[in-house]
């Protein structure tokens, strides 16, 4: 009778038990379906001090299956305002990039090469802010194990970044088993030391599809804090890929 | 014309709905000791900026200001105090078409010191050279848009004349006593439409390149002057000229060519030329604070297809055999900072021009910017540095943003 109720449980485990990619996945098609995306951003920035600085960003996107567009503008501080960075991504090869500096009116091609570089002053790397894509991972060969984050179970899942040039060598995200949703992603610096971690709250579904509302990055090595804030959010706006043209930047 | 567009988009903005930005500031510079040129410069500087956005409408106003201390404290007049429109437009964005009709500022270029394709508008002949500052010029265009490209129709609708500041102030090209005539000479009238057509677009299947072709006929933006007793005259004349800029990333690399020939239509003393402009600028890896160095090098070469006529010095082209080496360094910090710093190298007539530059925000309203220069001009030739002398400068410009 012991050796039916063990076998028993075995086979339950083995029905629950799931790879670190199929997390990702899963993940991955919870937060997928908004086929564009308009939003105002808000980032607050705080330093090791406490001392805080607000940036705001205006933001479009569109789902690609290559890879996602995306359009920003700097709204403040007010010297920057206008500023604008449309990115093309790309799954396999190098980002296409430019740049809008309206107090020359010019259009300039950046190099995307180099991703970790912080984002406007920020904790987040151009790395962190770029939309999510299994693709852009290599994941551990076994099942993922579950851990307790916050009150619920999660799903501890370990990806390498395949981008020879990422600023990580190791991300620990925390899916929430029940939604797949992501809770908590750590990132392993290039010495594989803990470097930072971002908190994901306040998500919103919106039209069927669950969208990020806030992310809080904690930078552990200089104590330095970033939040992240999505307002006013909608998806399926009806965007195209004329949107995202390069006359975009100029408009 | 031009005040009826002024008056159509003025009204526009004053009656609508309209988001403002700008800047009050304070630009000063102190020179190495010169013969009657002041030593020092203080200026106060005001933009504003109005805009307008209603769907596929926009318009746009942008009004600018300077008064020189000298001018205003009367102790020696630079001719250097002024208000300007510098742009004031509206346009139209239709599916795949644009309309825009008014004064504006265009870029045209991949180069980071020197673009010898940026040809649309003239550069403030009252200000600081080593800064840029262009003046609109009203035009009409119409661009069409293609799935990765765009081709555009401009018509500028006239040809606008330089100012130039008093011989008191340092970089104005004027010896004490010397004036330039109020007039820009030239064969046809000065409303004589220029015409550019653009085509420019980017690929990104193999290679990521970005390219532009430019086509113009009408007046060069390189001009001449003859002198007369103590008075200069301006003088414009029309090309056709054939123009390109591309970029292409390879890795970090960005590898950069700016092309231009002229074929002049209407002017003797003026030979055919060609302009060409090299560049590489390599972003390094980032440091572990989150700070990254970038190396730039470029070449621009200018070479007139006859001997016979003016040269590029009579023509004070200074960058004609030149090579620039520089060093930007980004802190990526949360105020921006950035440093740049390089030399210019004339290799033809032996000059030197060594720069570093600073800038910075704080409280996130105030914008910092600190420069230091030092040229040694050709013993040799009498090229633009040469007339100026061999100088030492320090900069330093404070701006509140709004």
């Amino acid at each position: 009778m012991k050796k039916v109720a063990i076998a028993s449980l075995l086979f339950a485990a083995n029905l629950f038990a799931i790879s670190h990619a199929e997390v990702a996945k899963k993940n991955d098609k919870t937060m997928s379906g908004f086929e564009d995306s308009k939003s105002t951003m808000t980032m607050t920035l705080i330093n090791a001090k406490g001392q805080t600085r607000i940036r705001t960003i205006r933001s479009k996107s569109l789902e690609l299956d290559g890879g996602d567009k995306s359009l920003m503008e700097f709204l403040s501080p007010a010297d920057v305002k206008g500023t604008k960075f449309l990115n093309y991504e790309h799954a396999q090869k190098d980002d296409d990039q430019w740049l809008y500096l309206p107090a020359l009116k010019r259009v300039k091609r950046i190099s995307s090469k180099n991703k970790s570089g912080a984002f406007m002053g920020s904790e987040f790397s151009y790395e962190d802010v770029s939309s999510f894509n299994i693709d852009k991972y290599d994941y551990k060969q076994e099942d993922a194990k579950t851990s307790i984050l916050q009150g619920k179970e999660v799903y501890v899942v370990e990806r390498t970044p395949n981008y020879k040039y990422s600023g990580y060598t190791k991300q620990v995200s925390y899916v929430d088993t029940k939604t797949f949703l992501t809770l908590q992603v750590d990132y392993y610096d290039r010495k594989k030391s803990l470097l930072k971690s971002s908190y994901f709250s306040d998500y919103k579904k919106i039209s069927d599809v669950y969208r990020t509302g806030k992310i809080h990055m904690k930078n552990f090595q200089n104590s330095k804090e970033s939040i992240l804030v999505w307002n006013d959010e909608t998806v399926k706006n009806g965007l195209s890929s004329k949107d995202f043209h390069k006359r975009a930047l100029k408009k | 014309m031009k005040k009826l567009i002024s008056l159509v988009i003025l009204g526009t903005t004053l009656f609508a709905e309209v988001q403002t930005e700008g800047f009050v500031g304070l630009d000063s510079q102190s020179y190495s000791q010169k013969d009657a040129k002041h030593s020092t410069n203080f200026t106060l500087e005001q933009q504003l900026k109005l805009s307008y956005e209603d769907g596929d409408f926009s318009s746009v106003l942008e009004v600018f200001a300077q008064e020189d201390y000298a001018d205003v404290s009367n102790t020696k007049d630079n001719d250097r105090t002024f208000a300007r429109i510098n742009e004031v437009y509206f346009q139209y964005e239709f599916e795949e078409d644009r309309v825009l009709l008014g004064k504006n500022i265009r870029f045209w270029g991949a180069l980071e010191v020197n673009n010898l394709v940026d040809v649309f508008n003239i550069q403030e002949g009252r200000n600081d050279p080593t800064r840029t500052d262009k003046i609109g010029a009203y035009n009409f265009e119409y661009t069409h848009y293609f799935e990765e490209s765009e081709f555009s129709f401009i018509t500028k609708l006239y040809e606008q004349k330089n100012k130039i500041s008093a011989s008191s102030y340092m970089y104005s090209t004027l010896q004490e006593g010397e004036s330039l005539n109020g007039t820009l000479d030239s064969e046809k009238s000065l409303y004589r439409p220029n015409v550019y057509l653009t085509y420019n677009g980017s690929l990104s299947d193999d290679y990521a390149i970005d390219y532009a072709f430019i086509y113009q006929n009408g007046y060069d933006s390189q001009r001449y002057s003859t002198k007369s007793g103590s008075t200069y005259t301006e003088h414009a004349y029309l090309v056709n000229k054939f123009m390109t800029y591309n970029t292409l990333v390879v890795d970090s690399t960005l590898y950069k060519i700016e092309f231009a020939y002229a074929d002049i239509l209407d002017d003797n003393t003026v030979s055919d030329y060609i302009n060409l402009g090299l560049g590489v600028e390599h972003t390094m890896g980032h440091f572990e604070d989150g700070s990254e160095i970038g190396l730039i090098g470029e070449y621009y070469y200018y070479h007139t297809l006859k001997d016979d006529k003016l040269s590029d010095i009579d023509l004070a082209q200074s960058f004609q055999n030149d090579l620039f080496l520089g060093l930007r360094y980004s802190l990526n910090d949360v105020s921006d900072s950035s440093a740049v710093g390089g030399v210019i190298l004339d290799t033809q007539y032996n000059e030197q021009n060594y720069y570093v530059e600073y800038e910075s925000r704080f409280f996130d309203t105030f914008k910092v910017k600190v420069d230091a220069r030092y040229i040694e001009p050709s013993t040799s030739h009498n090229t633009v540095f040469a007339k100026q002398g061999r100088q030492h400068r320090f900069g330093f410009n404070i701006s509140y943003h709004f």
